[in-house]
């Protein structure tokens, strides 16, 4: 018996099969570009450890020889130790830097390479660029959390005290606000064709007012206010509460709940920019220009 | 008139100017990059000030002056930073141009053309060190608004190990640039190292803090002694040898650099070639 082809429509008609198989064509790209460049392993074992390092030992050498900057540490913040504190806040940080690099600028990547252009004339679902971009991306970055979390443990001596399923928890509640500003970005950096200077700007308000590796207590007032409306502020403190303090789930309810409001937010924000985007682009017909 | 087919001093003279102006409008092409690149290591530091307000008493960082020679932790950390963009505009300026050649597919035809090599590299750095000077200064004068900056030494002594320690990076940036071909991808290879000799080097911090096995890693990098010696120069900290000494170190490294770096450039290069990757990436 003769079996039928599975899929029969063209991608000339659209239909929600044809955009899976555009979404699983991007998936399968970047997976290959990303695998391409050895140098990824590199950035996946090495890059947790030596981030954190820069300001572990700028604490360290802040102690003093005999501690005492320590001592007034301890006065100041209430905080016993600093390394598992500044290591979870970095890594956070490193989460969110990443994904404005790779989902943030992968619109803008193709745009360099000249094939976004031709891809966005193409009658596939355009959503799927991007959707398709952060797939493997999510991929790399869960299992950079884990080594980082694995690094931390071993190699600086963190003592991870609290729950791994309440902290896996936090992570996937994180995911929808993290990406949805990755989108956003991703629109936002193909119009205005200045991805360094967009990611230096919104890691930057994430490194100064999130608390990565101080107490926001430690800011002035209105710093602390800015800091309430960046999810980044909610991730941290949730995944420092859940990973390294035993408080249980009721030292992440109101992060939680406030990190799924940031990524409905985001994520339909994110949306909307894209649309925004892409009428804008046939307008203006400069898609392809950078 | 000369062509570049006869190679000449006016001639390579020509092609590097045109190098620098090609890479002077690109850079200004997007200007909100080049304010940025103000304001960003302001952003590093940032952390770091209120970090730093976290273990002081009365804004003093007693436990900092015990390792370093000064409670004053932020110009510390401001000068460093500044060598240290300088330091990072060789790296990128050669390594990092180099791959945005591959990326553009101009690295094929511009390698082609009559003219060394090197100067190729060279090129592409001068512009990046003119931005380099033009944004560190601006960042220098807002980071002293914010945190405030206190030199309280001689400048133009401070600015004495600059020179060989910059000419000896150009070396390194030789043979970095040359990996970079070689391995067709620069952004990892860029950022760590330039983040690991940012840490070795003791940019945010004074070395002698580091891990008693680390330090030997710190004090065989010559960068180390160059940030020192400023230091020492400009904001009093103690020095980690004596200042001559320090000079000295400088001076050699700077040979052996150059000479190192330029025959590793040569011996990948050759290797690149055979190997007809030049124009992939």
């Amino acid at each position: 018996m003769r079996s039928e082809p599975i899929v029969s429509a063209p991608l000339g008609r659209s239909t929600s099969l044809n955009e899976m198989r555009a979404l699983a064509a991007v998936i399968r790209r970047e997976w290959t570009i990303f695998i391409r460049y050895p140098s990824w392993i590199i950035s996946l074992l090495i890059w947790p450890i030596i981030f954190p390092m820069g300001y572990i030992l700028t604490a360290r050498a802040l102690s003093g020889v005999d501690g005492s900057g320590l001592t007034q540490f301890q006065i100041n913040t209430g905080l016993t130790e600093y390394v598992g504190y500044m290591a979870v806040g970095t890594m956070i940080w490193m989460w969110q830097n990443v994904v404005l690099w790779n989902v943030g600028g992968a619109l803008r990547n193709e745009q360099m390479r000249g094939t976004l252009e031709s891809n966005w004339l193409s009658p596939t679902w355009r959503f799927a660029y991007l959707l398709g971009a952060s797939v493997p991306q999510l991929i790399s970055m869960l299992v950079m959390l884990l080594v980082s979390g694995l690094e931390y443990a071993f190699l600086f001596g963190v003592k991870f005290q609290g729950s791994l399923p309440l902290t896996l928890l936090v992570i996937l509640v994180s995911i929808p606000a993290v990406y949805g500003l990755g989108f956003a970005f991703a629109s936002l950096v193909i119009t205005m064709k200045e991805a360094n200077a967009f990611v230096f700007l919104v890691r930057g308000i994430v490194m100064v007012f999130c608390g990565v590796t101080y107490p926001l207590a430690i800011q002035p007032q209105w710093m602390q206010n800015v800091a309430a409306w960046l999810p980044q502020t909610y991730i941290i403190h949730a995944v420092r509460s859940a990973a390294l303090s035993t408080e249980g789930f009721q030292g992440i309810a109101h992060d939680l709940q406030m990190l799924v409001l940031f990524g409905a937010f985001w994520l339909a924000l994110g949306m909307a920019v894209f649309a925004w985007m892409e009428r804008r682009a046939r307008q203006t017909g400069a898609i392809g220009q950078y | 008139m000369e062509t570049l087919s006869t190679p000449t001093l006016a001639s390579h003279l020509r092609a590097l100017s045109a190098l620098i102006r090609k890479d002077w409008k690109q850079y200004w092409r997007y200007p909100l990059n080049a304010i940025s690149s103000v304001f960003h290591p302001l952003v590093w530091i940032a952390p770091v000030y209120f970090m730093g307000l976290a273990f002081s008493h009365n804004g003093k960082a007693l436990g900092f002056a015990q390792y370093s020679g000064t409670t004053d932790f932020m110009s510390f950390i401001l000068l460093g930073t500044m060598l240290e963009n300088f330091i990072n505009a060789v790296f990128w300026g050669m390594g990092y141009a180099l791959k945005n050649d591959m990326d553009s597919g101009v690295m094929e035809s511009n390698w082609l053309t009559p003219i060394p090599r090197l100067l190729i590299l060279i090129g592409h750095s001068v512009t990046n060190l003119v931005v380099t000077a033009i944004t560190s200064t601006g960042m220098l004068f807002f980071g002293g608004l914010i945190f405030g900056f206190h030199p309280t030494g001689d400048v133009l002594t401070a600015l004495l190990p600059i020179l060989p320690m910059m000419i000896g990076l150009y070396g390194f940036g030789f043979a970095f640039a040359a990996l970079v071909m070689l391995m067709r991808e620069a952004n990892t290879m860029v950022d760590l190292s330039s983040f690991l000799v940012q840490i070795f080097s003791g940019s945010n911090f004074p070395v002698n803090a580091l891990p008693r096995y680390l330090l030997p890693v710190a004090l065989a990098l010559p960068l180390t002694y160059g940030l020192d010696s400023v230091r020492a120069r400009l904001i009093g900290t103690t020095p980690l040898v004596p200042l001559n000494v320090e000079m000295i170190l400088l001076i050699v490294f700077m040979f052996v650099m150059l000479w190192i770096g330029t025959a590793a450039f040569r011996a990948l290069e050759r290797r690149v070639r055979i190997l007809g990757t030049l124009g992939q990436h």
